[in-house]
């Protein structure tokens, strides 16, 4: 066999292995999940493209350009953490070790694994091209169903953009700094910029440029069929209820016209997305743990005893009797205090310095802040800054594998549950300090209670998220949508750190309060479910 | 003290048993469990532990059943997994620690304790040092540790000599032959050489359900007349592996020195041999397997 046809042997079988491994787990049910959500929400209008505040007739043009747009944004998001774990599965498993003591170049894998990865996601973008199928159905607006105009854009606009989430996925678990939560958190910033950016260009510049979601081949379509100059057009994809999406002026559009240039340039992302591969083959450490993220130290070398020396002829190791002292009293009142104690110095472990400056830099803001509204956004970064330890909440005992340890102490659900939710609080109340001693000092008891209400909802949500998905990944993601959408952008529903000067005088902290208490119960719920398995 | 293990099975998805209608009475001791890949010893020692419910049956801790009231078993218990992790940014000293606490002991004790142990686990040196730099062995003696931090009554060890040197599990052999007085001790193993020296009492699982529940007299007691030493040329090997059932072989330079457990004399020059735990054991699985076929 010739060294290519061996080399697409070896690829087609990596693929295939990772995906019959991800497609057999229970997780990719979720994967599904969210393909059919977005489609179901399409498909009843809830999602709805709109373009001058009117919408396109249902036919297969307007049905497959608003999926694809779909895929290329939505799915780009959810999707990246949906697939950001085929190499950290083999790490996790060993099946990595294995595969570095093969032949197989670095190359090869991380090529495998983009391609995995690709697989993956366009099975997603799959499911939404057959949920626009019968969206032009249960629609019924234009009964002629046309499948290039319904497919081009999936496979022309969603595709590439796939192709360009799988790669970055792959190269982020790469790289030892983005491997983990905090390119989860740094992938959201990328992923919002990413398509803000071309979009913000165009106003400036007149020109689109990053347009890897393939938004300004839509957009532009738009405009030119309804014969309207750039500055004069608004294009949205949103989330609507079914009588709006029916409301409003309709027109015909029939799809966008695929030119060379426009197909050439649509393509040139997949060169994008194998440029990345390439880029986190350079980059891949091929399971070589000394070149990990978590600085191990060298495997210890036991001293050699001073009369033992180390070439030297062998003498007969001696065992001294053991000499342990009996534990008399066992204790009738547990103290709950040691182990709140202790919860909270495995929270903060491993910390390095300068997060501590940064924590108190935040709470100095806060302190100093004057302007209240800065000092809400003060708070939102000083309630953001320990994302990571709070997402560690429920899933340490699991991902340390200490599970069978800690469970077999006693009271895991009455004692030790409560303490590590306790210890997040304290940690939430520590690091928002500077908010809450404002107000305390300035008598704002309303304000005070909200700002308590977000360090114990914070805490609860991650815990619960933590318990019941077992993966860091899940609060991550929640958490920093929520913070971005609620504290950052000044959204009052979402407000939950009490962070605008308007929210305390509303009912928003007791409705927190009430979810807080409820997600503490379903934790525990978890922690029972998994303590009687 | 006792413990009393009644009718306990437990069932996996796909209905298939990995422990089915198992009963032992068990009182201070070393007890040795034994008995080949998938035998079920780790399902026990899981349900022992607390760690998974059984299926069916119940097991009495001085007559309260553990299902019902787990906490009293947990706080006299200590437990060694088969597979288990440590957090990787705490230090030894520190890991153990935070189990002391989640294990609900007085910090003054657990600070006297934690020194002790660490001397008796050979880590005293290490002791500052980040867990995520740690040998496989040296977190098994961590993990050795934390087992006996509270003094455990009961204590289980699942496979805990895997991935220790030979001083080391020497060492190990010589703690847990100590600690045994007043306590039940557990030690699951598949090395039969690991317990002969220190188990008063052995039980023996295989497909999930009790061969075998004995002394280790008592066991080698059954294969007194069973064991013979052959000598036999190299070329024979092959159909003596497949006649017989072989619990050693050693090449020399007189031929192959075979020891086999069979009912009657194998052949012409063999000769009876003093029975080892290593012989009974075999023999038991290998009459559970030759009932089962037949």
């Amino acid at each position: 066999m010739s060294n290519t046809a061996n080399r697409a042997r070896i690829l087609y079988h990596l693929v295939r292995a990772d995906f019959l491994e991800r497609v057999r787990r229970y997780s990719f049910l979720l994967t599904l999940g969210i393909s059919i959500y977005l489609g179901y929400a399409s498909v009843t209008g809830r999602l709805a493209m709109r373009f001058n505040d009117s919408r396109g007739i249902f036919n297969s043009a307007w049905i497959g350009g608003q999926m694809a747009l779909i895929s290329a944004t939505f799915l780009s998001l959810a999707g990246f953490y949906v697939v950001k774990n085929t190499i950290e599965r083999d790490r996790l498993t060993r099946v990595g070790e294995i595969l570095a003591s093969t032949p197989m170049s670095k190359t090869l894998y991380v090529m495998g694994k983009a391609i995995s990865n690709f697989v993956v996601l366009a099975a997603m973008v799959g499911i939404l091209a057959i949920a626009g199928i019968i969206m032009q159905f249960w629609h019924a607006e234009d009964p002629h169903v046309d499948l290039w105009k319904l497919l081009a854009p999936f496979l022309l606009i969603a595709l590439p953009a796939m192709a360009v989430v799988a790669s970055i996925a792959v190269l982020f678990e790469t790289i030892p700094g983005l491997r983990g939560g905090f390119g989860n958190v740094v992938y959201f910033f990328i992923w919002s910029l990413a398509l803000a950016l071309p979009i913000s260009t165009a106003e400036k510049s007149g020109g689109y440029s990053f347009d890897w979601s393939g938004l300004s081949v839509i957009w532009d379509s738009l405009r030119n069929a309804a014969n309207v100059p750039r500055d004069h057009s608004s294009f949205s994809l949103s989330i609507e209820s079914a009588s709006q999406t029916h409301s409003g002026v309709t027109f015909l559009w029939n799809g966008v016209q695929w030119t060379a240039g426009v197909v050439l340039a649509r393509l040139f992302w997949f060169l994008v997305a194998i440029a990345f591969a390439f880029l986190a083959a350079l980059l891949f450490d091929r399971f070589d743990p000394a070149k990990g993220g978590l600085r191990r130290a060298a495997p210890a070398r036991m001293p050699i005893p001073a009369d033992q020396p180390e070439n030297g002829p062998l003498v007969k190791p001696t065992y001294a009797t053991v000499s342990l002292t009996p534990i008399r009293t066992r204790q009738e009142h547990f103290r709950f205090g040691a182990i709140l104690l202790a919860e909270l110095r495995l929270l903060l472990k491993g910390q390095k310095w300068w997060w501590y400056a940064v924590a108190v830099g935040l709470i100095a803001g806060c302190a100093a802040a004057p302007d209240a509204s800065a000092r809400g956004m003060l708070l939102a970064c000083a309630w953001f800054w320990p994302i990571l330890i709070w997402s560690k909440m429920g899933v340490r005992e699991i991902r340390d594998q200490t599970s069978q340890l800690i469970f077999s102490a006693p009271h895991p659900l009455a004692r030790q549950l409560p303490a590590v939710w306790l210890a997040a609080v304290l940690l939430a109340l520590i690091t928002g300090s500077g908010f809450g001693g404002r107000l305390l000092f300035a008598g704002d008891w309303r304000g005070l209670l909200a700002w308590l209400i977000g360090a114990l909802f914070i805490p609860a949500l991650a815990l619960t998220l933590g318990v019941w998905s077992g993966s860091s990944k899940l609060f991550e993601i929640i958490y920093t949508l929520l913070w971005y959408i609620g504290p950052m952008h000044a959204t009052l529903q979402l407000d939950f750190m009490g962070s605008a000067p308007e929210t305390p005088h509303t009912l928003i902290p007791a409705f927190y309060f009430v979810l807080a208490a409820a997600m503490i119960a379903v934790a525990f719920l978890g922690r029972k479910r998994q303590l009687q398995t | 003290m006792k413990l009393l293990i009644d009718g306990v099975g437990k069932q996996y998805s796909g209905k298939l048993w990995g422990l089915r209608g198992l009963r032992l009475e068990l009182g201070p001791g070393v007890v040795g469990l034994l008995g080949p890949n998938g035998a079920g010893k780790s399902t026990l020692m899981r349900i022992l532990a607390t760690v998974t419910r059984a299926s069916e049956g119940r097991v009495l801790w001085n007559d309260s059943d553990i299902a019902q009231s787990p906490d009293t078993l947990r706080a006299v218990l200590g437990y060694l997994p088969q597979d288990f992790g440590v957090y990787p940014h705490l230090t030894a000293s520190e890991f153990l620690e935070y189990m002391a606490a989640v294990k609900g002991l007085d910090p003054n004790s657990a600070r006297q304790r934690i020194d002790e142990l660490l001397a008796v686990v050979n880590l005293a040196e290490a002791r500052d040092r980040a867990l995520g730099g740690f040998s496989g062995g040296m977190k098994q003696r961590v993990g050795i540790a934390q087992a006996l931090l509270n003094d455990p009554q009961m204590l289980i060890v699942d496979e805990p000599t895997a991935g220790l040197d030979p001083e080391e599990r020497a060492r190990f052999r010589n703690l847990l032959s100590e600690l045994s007085g007043e306590r039940i001790v557990i030690f699951s193993t598949h090395i039969v050489s690991d317990i002969e020296a220190i188990a008063t009492d052995i039980a023996i699982l295989g497909g999930g359900r009790l061969l075998a529940h004995a002394p280790p007299e008592d066991l080698l007691r059954a294969v007194e007349g069973k064991v013979w030493e052959w000598v036999i040329p190299s070329a024979e090997m092959p159909v003596a592996k497949q006649e017989f059932l072989i619990s050693a072989s050693a090449r020399r330079s007189d031929g192959v020195h075979i020891r086999i457990v069979a009912t009657e004399r194998p052949g012409f020059g063999a000769v009876l041999a003093v029975p080892t735990l290593e012989d009974a054991y075999l023999h038991c699985i290998s009459s559970q397997r030759t009932s089962a076929i037949a």
